[in-house]
């Protein structure tokens, strides 16, 4: 049994070290799905642009299918992401929007944990009652809602009666201080600038509340299974006959139990989440790669293929790590995981 | 006369399941006077377990019905108590063991922390941070001390908070972390484990089934019950290491003589640890009186064929009897007694009438308890072959 520090090293680097072939899989299925045509697709990649641009293009193409997977790989590993179809390069644009879509998933996350899990705890402990039932109908309002309408909902109809903003990161433009993070609350603290923390805080909450509605199904489902699965063994009464109150025995004892197989959610709810930014971010106008996403793939006009790729890979990235995350947090959840 | 630590009148529990409405428990009744062990022997399915955790009303309700009865518990009917004030009867009052070790322990805490939680909440219990029932005294003294138990309607109906905060801070002040280790520790050697400094940070699946069960018994001794219900502990351990845990809690329940409801399935098991014994069939208690008077002349004929299928080392030539028939169903039981279909000594009246369902008045600690059977022809039952 391995269980100190240097193992658990070992076991997030092994799990790290999986995630490689994963990702070059993942970049590799992008490429051939997006490169390999019978028929030359640079006309439609580039339709406005030069001569030139395009006798470039069809020069790429007329390779082999692996010199020119070759070709794209070490460029992407070198930061060159493409250009969009007026010239801007891709990469610089996606570091600067990251940040603010990590800060809106993490925020929905957030929401989903301290409300999703919870819930899933109150549905399992009055299964089959009326409180049961309620949670059950909220989580799968959630679920069947599609993400515009929800979105659009909440931003016409509900912002204004709860009075919070319903578009981008703060009520000014250009905040008085230097977007470090490019996450607005994080930014805001870091500049110890108080009502400006607050100005984001309430501008986050519309889009992160609507992301965190629509999976929240996810995790509490899974928690309410879970826990229903936990609440009848042994050690749940063995608690309650220390004398332990029923909200330590089950959130406590049953719970941390529970969340072992609750973790799994994770990775499946992060892809819910990022392609759900999609959405969320056009209509709440947030400055991240959901929304350029949205514009790249023609929301606004001309399509920016190249940006398209940009945030699926990004995507994907996503929800690869989350899974290393979930994995790592499972095998730190259950102590009868070895690490070695 | 001592008040008794628990009486139980005429409980009754259903399971009520989509398969039907399941009698597990029918209008038992018995006593457990302070520092006496009471045994129940009983098939497999006849309501044991039902019987045990209905009594802190452990049971999930639903699919547990208490339908009737009363569970009284130093004074106080637990059955009307509300959830929320359970958790003051459970812990310093009632303690369990579970019959099954690989999952009585919580597997995600190590050994140190959830038997450190035990004796936490008893310490904040002594020291009135908590509501409880008024700690009892420390489980080797039982016997030695009088018992002065309060009314526990008194004390449910305590505050949460007694005395003022500055006492509540000097009371906390007193107990330090090493207190508590060393508490634990005790606890652990008092179990017979001869280096618990080792396995204070292990994880329960880390441990045998044996040395499980052994920190269940320290866990729920730790809290210094008034009652201890041990529902069958040796049942799920390999027979060598059952006979060592046995072995242990015979020690236990001599050195600490405390009040006990000892739970099995095996009447030798429960011959050996017990002083008064009940015997349950089919979700009733056919039978109930002191162990040697049961074992020398059982006046129900179900408790008669138990005691004939124990393999005796004298008799090993004896083929083993066993009992017709099977164990009704607990949603169809038969009419008149449950007994009848398997029962040799059945009449007419036993397939109309059930026999009434016997009452344990009074005992004491100094006379011997009074023997009962819910047989309409007990006094034939000791003729029989
Ligand atoms: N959670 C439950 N739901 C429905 N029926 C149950 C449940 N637990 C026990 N029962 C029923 O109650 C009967 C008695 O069970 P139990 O008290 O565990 O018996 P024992 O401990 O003597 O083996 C069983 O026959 C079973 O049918
Ligand atoms: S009441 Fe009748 S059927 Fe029941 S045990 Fe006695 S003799 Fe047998
Ligand atoms: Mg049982």
């Amino acid at each position: 049994m391995g269980r100190n520090l240097e193992d658990l090293l070992i076991f997030i680097g092994k799990r790290f070290l999986q995630l490689l072939p994963v990702l070059f899989g993942i970049i590799l299925l992008m490429f051939l799905v997006t490169h390999v045509f019978p028929l030359n697709p640079c006309p439609r990649w580039y339709p406005k642009a030069s001569q030139q641009v395009l006798a470039n293009c069809e020069a790429q193409f007329s390779q082999p299918v692996l010199t020119q997977f070759w070709t794209y790989f070490t460029k992407l590993l070198a930061g060159n992401w493409g250009a969009s179809q007026f010239g801007q390069p891709v990469y610089p644009v996606i570091t600067e929007r990251f940040p603010a879509t990590l800060e809106l998933v993490l925020a929905s996350m957030f929401l989903m944990i301290f409300i999703g899990i919870p819930l899933g705890v109150i549905g399992a402990q009055y299964a089959g009652r009326w409180a049961d039932h309620l949670v059950r109908v909220l989580y799968l309002s959630g679920w069947s809602i599609p993400t515009y309408v929800g979105a659009i909902v909440a931003a016409v109809f509900l912002a204004p009666v709860v009075g919070l903003p319903a578009g981008h990161e703060y009520s000014t433009t250009s905040p008085p201080f230097a977007q470090v993070t490019h996450m607005s609350v994080v930014d805001a603290i870091l500049a110890g600038n108080f009502p400006y923390t607050v100005d984001a805080l309430e501008h986050l909450i519309l889009p992160a509340g609507v992301l965190a509605f629509i999976e929240m199904g996810n995790a509490t489902r899974m928690t309410r299974s879970a826990m229903l699965e936990v609440m009848p063994l042994e050690y749940v009464k063995s608690a309650r006959m220390k004398g332990l109150s029923n909200f330590i025995v089950m959130y406590k004892h049953a719970l941390r139990n529970a969340l072992i197989t609750a973790t799994t959610v994770l990775g499946v709810t992060a892809g819910g989440l990022l392609a759900g930014t999609v959405v969320i971010e056009e209509v709440f106008s947030w400055p991240g790669i959901g929304a350029y996403a949205f514009a790249a793939l023609g929301g606004g006009g001309e399509p920016n293929f190249d940006g398209a790729i940009a945030v699926v890979i990004v995507f994907a990235l996503g929800v690869v790590i989350a899974n290393l995350i979930a994995d790592i947090l499972y095998g730190v959840l259950d102590p009868r995981v070895d690490w070695r | 006369m001592t008040t008794p630590v628990l009486s139980v009148e005429n409980l009754s529990v259903d399971y009520e399941v989509g398969a039907g409405v399941f009698h597990a428990v029918s209008d038992i009744s018995l006593v457990i006077p302070p520092g006496r062990v009471v045994g129940i022997v009983g098939e497999t399915g006849c309501g044991k377990s039902t019987l045990a955790q209905a009594i802190p009303r452990l049971l999930p309700e639903p699919p547990a019905r208490i339908r009737s009865g009363k569970v009284i518990f130093q004074g106080t009917d637990l059955v009307p108590v509300p959830k929320a004030k359970l958790p003051m009867v459970r812990g310093t009052g009632i303690g369990m063991i579970f019959q099954e070790p690989l999952n009585s322990l919580n597997p995600a805490f190590r050994i140190y922390d959830q038997i450190a939680e035990a004796v936490q909440m008893r310490h904040w219990r002594e020291d009135g941070i908590l509501p409880s029932f008024h700690p009892g005294p420390a489980p080797f003294d039982y016997s030695r001390r009088p018992i002065t138990m309060p009314s526990t309607a008194d004390v449910l109906s305590r505050p949460v908070m007694p005395g003022t905060a500055k006492d509540v801070m000097a009371a906390r002040r007193v107990r330090t972390r090493t207190d508590l280790r060393d508490e634990v520790l005790d606890y652990l050697r008092l179990v017979r484990i001869n280096d618990p400094e080792t396995i204070l940070s292990l994880y329960p699946h880390e441990l045998s089934g044996g040395m499980r069960q052994r920190i269940m018994i320290a866990m729920a001794l730790s809290a210094k019950p008034a009652l201890l219900i041990a529902d069958e502990p040796t049942s799920a351990l390999d027979v060598t290491i059952q006979a060592q845990v046995l072995t242990l809690m015979k020690e236990l329940i001599d050195e600490v003589s405390a009040s006990i409801l000892y739970i099995s399935h095996d009447l030798g098991v429960v011959a050996e640890t017990a002083d008064d014994l009940g015997v349950m069939y089919a979700g009733r208690l056919v039978e109930f009186g002191p162990v040697a008077e049961i074992f020398q002349t059982p006046r129900h004929p179900y408790t008669k064929s138990l005691l004939r299928s124990i393999p005796t080392r004298y008799k090993s030539d004896w083929p083993m009897p066993t009992i017709p028939g099977s164990v009704p169903n607990l949603s169809q039981l038969p009419a008149g007694c449950r007994f009848h279909p398997r029962c040799s000594l059945a009449r007419p009246v036993c397939t109309q009438e059930p026999p009434p369902a016997l009452r344990v008045i009074e005992t004491t600690v100094g006379a011997t308890t009074s023997h009962h059977a819910a047989c309409h022809y007990a006094e034939e039952v000791p003729g029989l072959p």
